[in-house]
């Protein structure tokens, strides 16, 4: 059993009680302006793909120092300035009464307050505009997308919402795997036996290896990213690395596509540059590595067009410059084929957890 | 000057059949356009009319239908009654009854042209209704003749029916005709055209009744009448060679008619009533008494010297030709049935006599005496440019000669630009207080041009934009006008339109659909209408320049008064948008700031709206 470090501790609690507080300086920023007849003004680092550079040091895209100021003096930003106001007020509401919300109910709740977005995309933008200001992803806002990956294996967690605040859990109960969810995401990790977690592209595979007890024959937690990680699934992965100390290896298609996924759960995407705590810098990507393809002599299917452009897109990328995430982008554009996870189930269902996956988690401990 | 005569026949028509025949032409093709020429024709004779004695026009228009049951087209009464001069009542057969009479053939802006247009509508009615006109004339203030009477369409003769005075208290004319027409198609058009008559004829109050009776009133809305035009001689540019060849024919004296009557002024002026000398002996007492002799018997006896013939033999011959630049006389004999040519002796002393009677004024003459503006330095320096000797007699000159003075005379650019006094515009005053009345608009502006000239024609253009207040928000609309006259149809071809349309209005600060109205108005002598249903202007360079600048002065002013208002409309915006949102602001901070009271905000409010925008 592997126990939480001390001093990692109640870390959801800790987050919102930071969150709450932030929110509150600000709010007493803009009460103050006003009250000393000031405009008020939000300071939010730039968005632009100018400010959008790749740190070495922490092995993600950050934003660099440019900011932008929106100021409720600008007649043309006072209704944005406004909006990202009531957004704030909203989401103080929202993590204090420990109520969860989508990107949708944003949009409409925020015609109860006059509040006129014009469409989804407005609210959607001005939801990243707090994230930019305050540092924090929309999940520590309580706000959700639509949910689709899910979790499976031996994890206990502590719910911290309402109704459930104290209850214990363990995720190894329901074979399907658990949704991760705003509850999932805003609880506690209290204990786990596992010394590995795998993410995995697909929910078919996912399902195999939970029927296949990779969680015991591997002692893992296994995550369906469901394709590209959500924000909240990252979280929980890095969570998982960071409190709990377990490795994260990542299997993905054999394409250019799954290449991406690991490397986006490794150091995060450009679009959540002004987002920290998404990544998981040590994360390994176990496969399908396009010299894998010849190696188990993998079925395969042609690239389309937009595959090989999305292979000369990434290799402008500051992070495919070097190693085997150059290496095997070239391969691949070599090969001009792909193959996908469930090409092992040429060679038996059960292939990929029995060949595939104990050789590769050998190789890894090489690199 | 030679004439020649085919052998055909010709049967002369009277003026009044050529137009009975081609009443198409003149606006009367059918019972809708009818009627409305018709109303046309007496309205515009009545502000004439006025605007000549400087008389605040006063015009009652009816339209009543005979038989109101009936359906279109149908006879109506059309009555158009004035406050003008009258007509003196022995004028009034002429004038109404007889087809081109007029007194409108002078070079001045007028509405109508040569008096034609009302006796056609006369005549239109009798056809189509066989009713006589009713005309009601009171010239001295004193007494109205009424006259009701016929057109003889063959003879070009009037027909008094019945003639009756009765007394009166002021001067007027009222003419009334029945005819066909289709008022439940012409009535729009009617209506439109005395709304926007009334528009450029501010000074006139106008009331038209239509056939159901209903009123339509137009007051005057200004006191003032705009200066009356005065008639002028040509400008050397608005001449042709035709133009030019009819001024020269009445400019030299004709040969005189040889007949009993000249024959006695000859003897009367030699003291020869009795006696019957031989040719010698004429001549010989002409000499005598030459310096007190008339021009027409000088000539006479100078034909006769050189023809040496006594009175007997002069009454037996017919002079055809005097060919001054040839030197020749040519002349019938009628005892032998046959022409004679005979040559001029050029040191005949009588020569002379005959060659400036014939031949008319010098060039240098005629050009300071028949055109405007041409003084005998400018007349002289047009000689030495067109390449003809001052002194050259315009009766001698060649058709080809007058082929090269006519083009001359066109393309000389020291002529003074043609005289603007016999124009009338209307004035900037009337002109921006009738758009005012009649539009109600937030901005107007008006400009009246310089007076400007196309081909020897003087013109001005004067024009008024006008925006917002009651007008629609449906478009730019253009109104027209010619010789304050209302131009309704054919707009699409016309050069205001062309002007208006080649404007980039968004430079102006006007978009989309804009409650913008321009008001065009062009006085000339000589509108250039592309056709001839007069409703289309052509785009003369000279004409499509005034316009152009009239409307850019005009849209600039309009510029500034969008930029005020465009200021003033930010300004409230602000005020808007900042009582909006700063208190939900302030609603929000004082939730999240965990504090009880909501902020003093009220000034922020107020410092929001005030804000200079930055551009």
């Amino acid at each position: 059993m592997k126990l939480k470090n001390k001093s990692n501790q109640r870390t959801a609690e800790a987050k919102k009680a930071k969150l709450l507080s932030l929110l509150q300086k600000h709010g007493l920023n803009i009460y103050e302006n006003l009250d000393q007849g000031k405009f008020p003004q939000f300071v939010i680092p730039s968005r632009s793909v100018n400010n959008i550079v790749y740190d070495k040091k922490l092995r993600q895209y950050i934003l660099g120092s440019a900011n932008a100021v929106r100021s409720s003096r600008n007649m043309s930003q006072l209704r944005s300035y406004t909006q990202l106001a009531w957004l704030a007020f909203f989401v103080n509401r929202l993590v204090r009464e420990g109520k969860s919300s989508t990107l949708r109910d944003i949009y409409y709740s925020s015609q109860a307050f006059s509040i006129d977005f014009e469409d989804q995309p407005e609210s959607d933008n001005i939801i990243v505009d707090l994230e930019a200001v305050t540092l924090s992803p929309r999940e520590e806002f309580h706000i959700f997308p639509e949910e689709r990956s899910s979790v499976f294996g031996d994890l206990t967690i502590e719910y911290t919402v309402p109704g459930y605040e104290g209850k214990r859990m363990n995720l190894s109960d329901h074979p399907d795997g658990y949704l991760i969810g705003p509850s999932l995401s805003s609880a506690e990790l209290v204990d786990t036996s596992a010394e590995l977690v795998i993410a995995i592209e697909k929910g078919g595979l996912f399902t195999r290896f939970v029927e296949e007890k990779v969680h015991k024959k591997f002692k893992s937690i296994i995550v369906d990213t469901a394709g590209q990680a959500p924000r909240s699934t990252r979280n929980l992965l890095r969570r998982l690395n960071q409190e709990m100390g377990l490795p994260v290896v990542i299997l993905a298609d054999g394409d250019v596509y799954g290449e991406h996924i690991a490397m986006v759960i490794k150091s995060g995407s450009a679009n959540a540059a002004h987002l920290r705590e998404l990544t998981v810098p040590d994360a390994k990507w176990l496969g399908v590595w396009a010299t894998d393809i010849e190696k188990y002599k993998l079925p395969t299917i042609p690239m389309t067009e937009s595959d090989i452009k999305r292979i000369y897109d990434l290799q402008k990328d500051p992070r495919y410059q070097e190693g085997n995430w150059k290496k095997q982008l070239e391969v691949f554009l070599k090969l001009k084929r792909k193959a996908e996870l469930e090409a092992f189930s040429k060679y038996g269902l059960t292939n990929i957890t029995d060949k595939y996956l104990p050789a590769k988690l050998e190789e890894s401990k090489s690199f | 000057m030679k004439i020649y005569l085919s052998k055909e026949t010709f049967s002369q028509i009277s003026p009044s059949e050529f137009f009975y025949r081609n009443r198409d032409l003149a606006g009367f093709s059918n019972p809708t356009r009818s009627l409305y020429t018709s109303v046309r024709e007496f309205v515009e004779n009545a502000l004439d009319a006025c605007d000549q004695k400087k008389i605040l026009p006063d015009i009652h228009m009816s339209i009543k239908a005979v038989d109101p049951e009936q359906s279109d087209p149908k006879p109506y009464v059309l009555t158009v009654k004035d406050n003008g001069p009258g007509i003196e009542p022995k004028n009034v057969p002429h004038a109404f009854g007889i087809v081109l009479y007029g007194s409108k053939f002078g070079l001045k802006q007028a509405r109508g042209m040569f008096g034609l247009g009302a006796t056609m509508a006369i005549l239109y009615g009798q056809i189509t209704t066989n009713k006589p006109v009713t005309v009601k004339s009171c010239a001295d203030g004193k007494t109205v003749d009424e006259f009701v009477m016929l057109l003889d369409i063959q003879k070009n003769k009037p027909v008094i029916l019945k003639h009756t005075t009765k007394e009166a208290s002021k001067t007027g004319l009222s003419v009334s005709i029945v005819l066909e027409g289709d008022y439940s198609k012409a009535g729009s058009k009617i209506r439109d055209y005395v709304s926007k008559t009334s528009l450029i004829t501010p000074y006139a109050s106008i009331t038209f009744e239509d056939p159901s009776g209903e009123k339509f009133h137009y007051p005057r809305i200004v006191k003032e009448m705009p200066p009356p035009p005065t008639i002028i001689k040509s400008h050397p540019h608005g001449v042709d060679v035709e133009t030019l060849r009819r001024m020269i024919v009445d400019t030299h004296y004709q040969i005189p008619p040889v007949d009993n009557k000249m024959l006695d002024k000859v003897k009367k002026e030699l003291g020869l009533q009795k006696k019957n000398l031989a040719t010698k002996d004429i001549l010989e007492r002409a000499q005598k008494r030459w310096a007190d002799l008339s021009r027409p018997v000088r000539t006479i006896i100078a034909v006769m010297s050189f023809l040496n013939v006594d009175f007997d033999g002069l009454q037996k011959l017919r002079i055809d030709d005097i060919d001054v630049a040839n030197k020749k006389i040519t002349y019938w004999d009628f005892g032998e049935s046959q022409s004679h040519s005979i040559e001029l002796d050029p040191e005949s002393p009588y020569y002379k006599q005959l060659a400036n009677t014939i031949q008319g004024d010098t060039l240098l003459t005629f050009l300071t005496k028949r055109f405007q503006r041409v003084g005998p330095t400018t007349a002289e320096k047009f000689c030495e440019f067109a390449k003809f000797k001052p002194e050259r007699r315009i009766g001698s000159m060649t058709n080809e000669e007058l082929v090269k003075l006519a083009d001359a005379l066109q393309k000389f650019d020291d002529f003074l630009a043609p005289d603007p006094s016999c124009l009338a515009p209307l004035g900037e005053e009337p002109l921006s207080k009738g758009i005012m009345k009649f539009f109600n608009p937030e901005f107007a502006s008006v400009l009246q041009r310089n007076a400007s000239a196309y081909s020897g024609f003087p013109f001005v253009v004067e024009m008024g934009i006008a925006y917002g207040g009651d007008i629609p928000p449906s478009g730019l609309k253009v109104y027209r006008f010619a010789n304050r006259i209302p131009l309704l149809y054919d707009e699409g071809s016309d050069v205001v339109l062309k002007i208006v349309n080649e404007m980039d209005w968004s430079r102006y600060k006007v978009k989309g659909d804009p409650p913008l109205v321009i008001v065009s108005h062009i006085c000339s002598t000589r509108i250039p209408y592309k056709t001839v249903g007069k409703e289309n202007v052509a785009d003369r360079p000279e004409l499509e320049r005034e316009l152009k600048n009239a409307l850019q002065y005009l849209a600039r002013k309009l510029a500034v008064h969008m930029s005020r208002k465009g200021a003033a409309d930010m300004e409230k915006k602000r005020a808007n948008l900042y009582a909006k949102y700063v208190p939900l602001i302030s609603q929000f901070a004082t939730e999240l700031s965990g504090k009880k009271k909501e902020p003093n905000y009220k000034q922020l409010i107020k410092m929001g709206s005030e804000i200079e925008e930055q551009v």
